[in-house]
């Protein structure tokens, strides 16, 4: 999953970055309105974080912007401005949801779980569930069954990009651009080694390759 | 403070009373006054006639009977005569079995003398010097239909003066309305402000009124000004502190720190953070300082719900009803700070449902929140509403957001009382009373 964290804040965001590393997030981070109005949409992200107060454009404007823009990725809209009315305003600008400062950061990480289980048509489930195996998020393993099976933190990341991502067929590059932030060097044999340990672990059948096109996990009949 | 109208009118009767009463009265007197003149020289030349009538007869001075006039032979004709001289006095035969009683003074009497059935007489005497004799003789005239006619126009005056007062109090009447028609316009108008009709006078008033019209208009768009500027820098203050603040709470959760201390921050930076949101939220609040303020519910409450939906989910099913158009005359923000608040906890609480209503009762509105939730028994009510003023105690759920809501009922005089609602959990009801508005 890759983020972009737009606050000027130093810092918290500071802060932010570790702790959204800590859970398995490729955090892009960025401090001021105008690049962020570019980078937000011409990059693959899948969620924003955004906080209000920004130098260069104001949050709300450019929310409304990059809505206009035709961006639909989720954006949390992180703020210290905490009345009703500046939460409606956030939420008609285009925001999907909104938390107010300060907050504790498992409060963030629930939210951002939360908004991408529901970006992806998953919304009511309290972990991410697919193709027979149960994510939890907060402790970083999967089980099947009742059986918990350890993963490392970058097999979890991959899994819990193709578990949001179930029966869809997936490029590496694709994979690539999601998994890492904007200054790691993207290379496609990592992928590959991660994908054989993952199928070493839950099962070859989990996870497809369609040669030259890329990956699909939980395909149907598997 | 009695109405200008009022006013004018009581003014203007007492004038018009006044100098018509006085105006009326004079004009009788004067018109008296020529009229005894006119008399008075007729009962002169009666007089002299009587004087040529005395003739010096065989029995010594007598009255020439064929040159008096007829009216003095006729009974209580109203024309007599007396004629003193030496010891004797002669007197008409009109004035019958009734002696014409003689006058002190030479010339035309001021006072009206009494004469025979009740009639009012002018009496003019006369001193003559005839055959060697002094003579006085005097001469009266009944008066009484004079005076008889100056009360039938005094009647008619006072009727035609009380037509002409009921006309002209309501010709006033009419031209005063016209007239103070701009100000009962801007009397509705402040009225309307403050029922949250309308956010400004109508600046298209006569001369007279336009200082004062501006004046309001330029106080109402100031407090306005200085409510954002005071919301704008509250909002940065928030910001500030805030910030620094998330950046505490987030290093506390670090694994270097044992959990006592860990603890021990934790506790003093909720406490911060609590004081922080509510100070800055009651100091957010417009209070009744605005006039113009007004929240339209078809405008405002689909934002809100649509907010609230993304906030609970769509499982939850919220809905509201209120009149349509219907208006309530209190700042946007306060509002939908009160029913955000509301219906936010309404939410944590409820099962699946929560139905907002706000109805108009005369003299206030009624704000009510239901939820189908677990609700709070009646001897604990008491309890949650105080808890609220007590910060240290405070609980998520009906905690922090309750006391932000009483602080925004105490500002706007209202009441707030926790029930049982008809959905099985609790109804929050707020009952705001309307604010005095121009009548």
């Amino acid at each position: 999953m890759r983020l972009l964290l737009v606050e000027d804040h130093v810092p918290l965001a500071d802060e932010l970055l570790a702790s959204l590393g800590r859970q398995g997030y490729a955090v892009d981070w960025l401090a001021d309105g105008r690049d962020a109005l570019h980078q937000g949409a011409s990059e693959p992200y899948d969620l924003i974080v955004l906080d209000l107060g920004l130098p260069g454009i104001p949050g709300l404007e450019l929310l409304q912007r990059w809505r206009s823009g035709g961006l639909v990725t989720p954006v949390l809209i992180l703020t210290a401005r905490d009345s009703w009315a500046e939460r409606i305003e956030g939420l008609k600008a285009g925001a999907d949801d909104y938390l107010c400062k300060p907050f504790h950061p498992e409060e963030l990480q629930l939210r951002i779980q939360a908004l991408l289980r529901r970006a992806h048509g998953l919304a009511n489930q309290p972990q991410l569930q697919a193709a027979g195996l149960q994510l939890d998020e907060e402790r970083q393993c999967v089980s099947r069954a009742g059986v918990a099976i350890e993963l490392t933190g970058a097999e979890f990341r991959l899994l819990r990009y193709f578990m949001l991502h179930a029966g869809q067929l997936l490029s590496k590059s694709h994979l690539a651009e999601h998994l890492y932030d904007g200054e790691t060097a993207r290379d496609s044999n990592v992928l590959e080694v991660l994908v054989n340990r993952l199928r070493r672990k839950l099962g070859t059948e989990v996870i497809e390759t369609r040669r030259g096109q890329g990956y699909r996990f939980g395909a149907p009949g598997s | 403070m009695r109405s200008i109208q009022r006013r004018l009118s009581l003014g203007l009767v007492g004038v018009l009373l006044v100098v018509g009463l006085l105006l009326a009265q004079a004009s009788l007197w004067l018109f008296d006054l020529g009229l005894r003149r006119y008399l008075e020289s007729g009962l002169r030349e009666e007089a002299e006639s009587l004087l040529i009538a005395l003739v010096r007869g065989p029995s010594g001075m007598q009255l020439d009977e064929q040159r008096l006039a007829p009216g003095y032979q006729q009974p209580f004709s109203g024309h007599y005569f007396r004629i003193d001289f030496a010891e004797q006095t002669w007197r008409s035969r009109s004035s019958w079995d009734r002696e014409l009683s003689q006058p002190q003074r030479v010339g035309l009497q001021a006072e009206l003398g009494d004469g025979p059935r009740a009639q009012q007489l002018l009496i003019y005497r006369a001193d003559y010097r005839r055959f060697g004799h002094e003579l006085s003789i005097s001469v009266a005239q009944d008066y009484t239909p004079v005076l008889d006619s100056f009360k039938r126009m005094q009647r008619l005056g006072l009727g035609f003066g009380l037509g002409a007062v009921l006309l002209i109090l309501l010709l006033q009447r009419w031209t005063v309305r016209r007239a103070l028609r701009p100000l009962e316009e801007v009397r509705l108008q402040i009225a309307q402000l403050q029922q949250g009709l309308r956010g400004e006078l109508d600046s298209r008033v006569p001369e007279e009124l336009e200082p004062l019209v501006a004046q309001i208009n330029h106080l109402l768009a100031h407090t306005d000004a200085s409510l954002k500027r005071s919301r704008h820098a509250l909002g940065n203050l928030g910001h500030g502190l805030k910030t620094p603040l998330a950046v505490l709470v987030s290093l506390t959760g670090r694994a270097e720190l044992s959990p006592a201390l860990r603890s021990s921050l934790q506790q003093p930076l909720a406490q911060i953070e609590q004081r922080l949101s509510r100070e800055l939220g009651r100091a957010r609040l417009a209070g009744e300082a605005l006039p113009g303020a007004h929240f339209d519910c078809g405008k405002e409450l689909p934002g809100l719900f649509a907010t609230l939906r993304v906030i609970h989910g769509a499982d939850l099913a919220l809905s509201w009803e209120a009149a349509p158009g219907l208006r309530l005359p209190w700042d946007r923000e306060d509002l939908l700070e009160l029913l955000g608040n509301l219906l936010d906890n309404a939410g944590k609480w409820a099962d699946v449902q929560v139905r907002l209503s706000i109805v108009q009762e005369p003299g206030c509105y009624r704000l009510q929140v239901d939820d189908d939730g677990p609700g709070i028994a009646a001897q604990v009510r008491q309890d949650v509403l105080d808890r609220g003023s007590r910060l240290d105690e405070q609980v998520a759920g009906h905690g922090l957001g309750l006391a932000i809501v009483r602080d925004i009922v105490e500002a706007w005089n209202g009441h707030l009382q926790l029930l049982d609602s008809p959905l099985g959990g609790l109804r929050v009801s707020v009952e705001l009373p309307l604010r005095a508005t121009g009548r």
